[in-house]
């Protein structure tokens, strides 16, 4: 599948694979619409696919220049230069992202988190509340699927959580 | 009075009684405004005394007296030492009444005033400035999206919807890539490819997330860093890197132990056995890994790669040139001819250029051998020329000696006395020197002291101004908060109401002051006057007395000689006698003028009392019990 690459120059595909880098350290893979010349949709699909693979593999096995050239096949060697110059670059990046998926080994993780914090002056009843609450939503990864927990808190609540996280992280600390 | 009774009206009003306008003055209170009056500021003072009274006066006679009863015992609970009863409330009487209300008013409590003499603190302005804001946002109607002006833009969008989310970014020189030497694909990659940090997440809301994410990780782990190798780290005495990788050999062991333990095999399962098995190898393969250290394969692929791009590029020179030695001899055509001239020409100049290149390394290496032959014989040239002038002097004291050789009996003596001679000397010099050193060890001395002395006045100052530093901060600091309470008292009172002029009530008070001051004055000189008086009047009967002794002496001693001047002593006798009486009439007139006074104030204040109406009321009271007593009776027989 690697194979597609030589559709586009050498210099065109350094920054094509550069993209697909950033896909997979987490940001936003190429756009097809940039490439729709070169390749149709499902072409493109397994291109990224088959690089994403690819790097993975080189970077996660820590392939030398040769394995890597095996892996690349029956590429043309201007194309396989350049693959090889964007694996060298990117090692280090590639190999972060890679650790941090290994991290998530858990079925559920947390992916993001984001905090409001609100001061209640009333309520329905009462003319004057003034009670801060702390509204946290979390970004779950549970079995691959996305999901949001929303909290609200008022400040007991969020010293007992802030006092759990803590002896969380002691016992981290203790690992270590 | 007047003011007065102003001001208790203001201050019932302001507890919740409901007066008419044209109620100016105590003495037009109602026994029903008076009976509300107080029971309002019970229920202000104490709510669990007030709220089982009400504030109207009910219709039948006996409920009003119980109302009476109760009313002045709650009155009493609170502290209240005058004569107070039923009669009170109901046959009011105008000082009585007053008396009351003023100590009630002074009763009600006084929260406002109480706060406000502590500044607020920040939490309640902000709370303030909060409410103030949303009041105002309130108080704008609400308009379509389509007509808002950009005043109501901020207020009544919806907001921001977008999320608050982070994505990882790529930085060049950033922590996590390390500022080892790196290679130069990557720098490459960071000068070509590289997308500036502004465009790299996807949408553009997460930027400053994303860059903001980045920062806190950084920061976090280089002070959790810091911290492990304060307090840990430094201890072991290891090199930063040494460390690193001794704490990552124990992590990795514990983790290799941990997984080991959990994927013993167990006997009575078969389907997991493949799965540990599998595990083993991978946790071989992770010891492998791990043993055998990334620096060493990392090391052995960038020297590869650097053998790889430097060893192909002669290679395939020569091959070139092989190529174009073949193609030498096929070719007879002049253009062949002479291209391959020329590159024989090249070839034949660049092999030349590398030999010169070569000698030129060559004798760059000479040069610089030579250099450093030439440094090692100055230096040794330098260590000869210094012992040489060495042995030279020695020579030269010998030959000296050798030349007194021959006359050595003389010249002994010679040397002898030059040896005492300078023996004396130096003893008058060290007796010079003694002369010298006493008073320069007393100057020293002194100015050591004087120093002490100096730096024991400085450290002094220093103290002082360090408590008048401490002093002026302290100063400041209460300036600072008493300018704020003074801000703060300043907007309360621009919002207190404006109805009661401090001003006239001041004016006012102050005015009364200085009437007192008056009277005061006044009293003092007419009770100086009494004195004076009194002093006069005692002077005068002692006169009196002593004039009357000695008159009646003289009258007594002649009376028993003349008939005539006995006549005249019996007068003086009825004078004296006369007079006395007539003196102690005038004393008893004046006690009786004083105690009509009295009586008349008395009756006056009786008369303030109303009791001929109180009376009239009383009796017309008495008389409805009476009926309703009787009614009750009735009801009892009818019964």
């Amino acid at each position: 599948m690697i194979k597609l690459l030589e559709k586009i120059t050498p210099t065109e595909s350094l920054k094509f694979l550069h993209r697909v880098v950033d896909g997979l350290c987490g940001r936003s893979y190429p756009r097809r619409i940039e490439y729709g010349e070169a390749w149709s949709l499902t072409e493109f699909g397994e291109l990224t696919n088959s690089l994403s693979k690819f790097f993975t593999v080189a970077v996660g096995r820590k392939c030398s220049d040769q394995e890597v050239q095996e892996l690349l096949g029956d590429l043309d060697s201007a194309h396989a230069a350049v693959v090889l110059q964007c694996v060298h670059a990117r090692q280090e990046e590639i190999r972060l992202s890679l650790v941090d998926r290994t991290n998530g080994i858990s079925s559920t993780q947390l992916q993001d988190f984001n905090w409001q914090i609100k001061l209640a002056l009333s309520s329905d009843k009462l003319s004057s509340l003034n009670t801060p609450l702390l509204n946290l939503s979390l970004d779950m990864k549970e079995n691959g699927l996305q999901r949001a927990v929303n909290i609200e808190m008022n400040k007991e609540e969020l010293q007992t959580l802030i006092s759990a996280l803590e002896a969380a992280n002691k016992v981290v600390l203790q690992l270590k | 009075m007047e003011e007065v009774d102003r001001i208790l009206i203001h201050s019932l009003k302001q507890a919740g009684t409901d007066i008419d306008e044209d109620v100016q003055s105590v003495k037009q209170f109602s026994s029903e405004l008076i009976v509300e009056a107080v029971v309002r500021c019970l229920r202000v003072i104490d709510p669990g005394l007030g709220s089982g009274l009400s504030p109207t006066l009910p219709p039948g006679m006996s409920a009003r007296f119980r109302l009476g009863m109760s009313l002045a015992q709650a009155c009493q609970d609170l502290g209240y030492k005058g004569e107070i009863g039923y009669q009170t409330f109901l046959y009011s009487n105008e000082p009585e009444i007053r008396s009351l209300l003023m100590f009630l008013v002074e009763k009600l409590p006084r929260e406002s005033a109480e706060a406000s003499d502590q500044p607020a603190g920040k939490s309640v302005l902000l709370q303030k400035a909060i409410a103030a804001q949303i009041k105002a946002q309130l108080a704008l109607p609400w308009l379509p999206p389509s007509c808002r002006l950009p005043l109501h833009r901020k207020t009544q969008s919806p907001g921001l919807c977008h999320s608050f989310r982070a994505q990882p970014l790529s930085l060049p020189y950033s922590q996590k890539a390390s500022t080892k030497k790196q290679a130069k694909e990557v720098k490459e990659y960071w000068r070509e490819h590289l997308v500036p940090v502004t465009s790299q997440p996807s949408h553009r809301a997460s930027i400053l997330a994303s860059l903001l994410e980045n920062h806190v990780s950084e920061l976090s782990a280089a002070q959790e860093w810091e911290n492990e190798w304060n307090s840990q780290g430094l201890l072991s005495r290891l090199t930063p890197e040494d460390y690193r990788s001794r704490k990552r050999a124990r992590l990795q062991k514990r983790i290799e132990e941990q997984l080991r333990a959990a994927a013993q095999p167990r006997p009575d399962t078969h389907g997991t056995t493949r799965s540990t098995s599998d595990l083993a190898e991978l946790l071989n393969s992770f010891g492998g890994t791990t043993t055998g250290g990334d620096v060493l394969t990392k090391g052995t692929r960038f020297t590869h790669a650097e053998k790889f791009t430097f060893t192909q590029e002669p290679e395939k020179a020569a091959q070139q040139m092989a190529a174009a030695a073949s193609a030498l001899p096929s070719s007879h055509q002049s253009e062949e001819d002479l291209k391959a001239q020329q590159e024989a020409e090249l070839s034949g100049l660049q092999q030349q250029l590398q030999q010169l290149s070569v000698q030129m390394e060559e004798v760059g290496g000479d040069i610089r051998q030579l250099t450093v032959s030439i440094h090692q014989v100055s230096d040794e040239l330098k260590q000869r020329e210094l012992s040489n002038s060495e042995k030279e002097d020695t020579v030269r004291v010998k030959k000296q000696t050798i030349d007194l050789l021959p006359d050595a009996e003389n010249n002994l003596v010679k040397l002898q006395s030059l040896v005492e001679a300078s023996a004396k000397r130096v003893v008058h010099l060290a007796a010079q020197w003694e002369k010298h050193r006493a008073p320069l060890i007393d100057e020293h001395r002194r100015l050591k002291e004087l120093c002490s002395n100096r730096e024991m006045e400085s450290s002094r100052k220093l103290s002082e101004i360090k408590d008048l530093h401490d002093k002026i901060r302290q100063s400041a600091e209460e300036a600072k908060k008493k300018e704020g309470l003074y801000k703060q008292l300043i907007t309360e009172y621009e919002t207190l109401p404006k109805d009661v002029s401090r001003s006239a009530y001041t004016m006012r008070i102050l005015e009364i002051v200085s009437n007192i001051k008056k009277q005061k004055e006044e009293i003092t000189k007419i009770l100086s006057d009494t004195k004076d008086l009194q002093k006069e009047i005692n002077g005068l009967t002692g006169k009196l007395d002593r004039t009357f002794a000695v008159t009646d002496e003289l009258v007594f001693k002649d009376a028993k000689k003349d008939e005539s001047v006995r006549k005249s002593y019996k007068y003086l006798a009825a004078l004296h006698e006369n007079c006395t009486q007539l003196i102690q009439t005038i004393e008893d007139t004046g006690t009786i003028m004083r105690e009509i006074r009295d009586l008349e104030e008395q009756i006056e204040t009786e008369n303030g009392k109303k009791t001929v109406s109180n009376l009239e009321k009383i009796l017309e009271d008495y008389k409805a019990i009476r009926q309703e007593n009787s009614a009750l009776a009735a009801k009892i027989r009818d019964g």
